[in-house]
């Protein structure tokens, strides 16, 4: 059931992006403020990558959760935009 | 409850993918349903998330109760095995105990009964004037008085009676007076 419920939180993430893709596609000037958004949300999470040990102190987590949730991002975000993008 | 997650799931899977992929683009509308359908899909992966979590932590919680009462069973039986393991020494030694008795009667010194019993009595008639020689040793170094002394060791209070000086001639050997 725990891998149930996070797959789910997964597909919402997937749809969350994907949402974004979508509010991209509608006007230039939102694309340009989901550009901005996505590479200040690259930065923050090559800075988490290099930070791992320091940021999961702070939000008091495992490094090794730490690492996976920045893996499932990383993972949520590519599947949501590609889904977008190829339909 | 199951049954609820999973047709909600998978409607944010439909909700996800359907209109993206089969939506005819030439149509005026389609940017709109994609969008509304984008924010369905989420509002059910998430709920359908939530559903999953709750049931999680029940299934959670049972578990910990089936651990705790097989740990309660496994005591149980412990126990019980414990009991009956002591039950069974007891009837073994109450069995065993007439037979030890006669061994233990037979394994006696055979002597005089007479002397033995002298020796003993003696042995202890030694040792409490030892005690009580050191005891009045002890009182009197702390300021004790001779009647007070005599009072407190022999019980017999300060007088003219016989057993008052017994125990005074008593006291006057045994510190040395």
């Amino acid at each position: 059931m725990r891998a149930m419920y996070l797959t789910n939180y997964f597909i919402a993430g997937c749809i969350a992006s994907s949402l974004l893709g979508w509010i991209a596609s509608l006007h230039p000037m939102s694309m340009r403020a989901i550009a901005f958004l996505a590479t200040a949300t690259f930065i923050l999470w090559g800075l988490c990558w290099l930070l791992d040990f320091s940021v999961s102190s702070l939000l008091k987590i495992s490094v090794q959760n730490l690492q996976a949730l920045l893996v499932a991002g990383l993972a949520v975000s590519i599947i949501g935009v590609g889904v977008f993008l190829c339909t | 409850m199951y049954l609820k997650m999973f047709v909600i799931s998978g409607s944010a899977l439909i909700l996800w993918l359907t209109p993206l992929t089969a939506l005819d683009k030439r149509i005026s509308w389609h940017k709109a349903i994609q969008g509304l359908s984008l924010i369905s899909g989420i509002a059910c992966a998430v709920s359908a998330g939530n559903i999953a979590r709750k049931l999680a932590g029940e299934n959670e919680i049972e578990e910990i109760k089936t651990r705790a009462i097989t740990a309660d069973v496994v005591d149980e039986i412990a126990t019980s095995a414990y009991v009956s393991q002591s039950q069974r020494q007891q009837e073994a030694e109450a069995i065993l105990n007439p037979v030890e008795q006669l061994e233990r009667a037979l394994a006696l010194p055979c002597g005089d009964d007479d002397e033995w019993e002298p020796v003993t009595q003696n042995q202890l008639a030694e040792r409490s004037e030892n005690e009580r020689a050191e005891r009045a040793l002890q009182l009197k170094a702390k300021g004790y008085g001779k009647a007070k002394i005599i009072l407190e060791l022999w019980g017999v209070s300060k007088g003219g009676s016989e057993k008052y000086k017994a125990a005074e001639a008593e006291y006057r050997r045994l510190v040395g007076e």
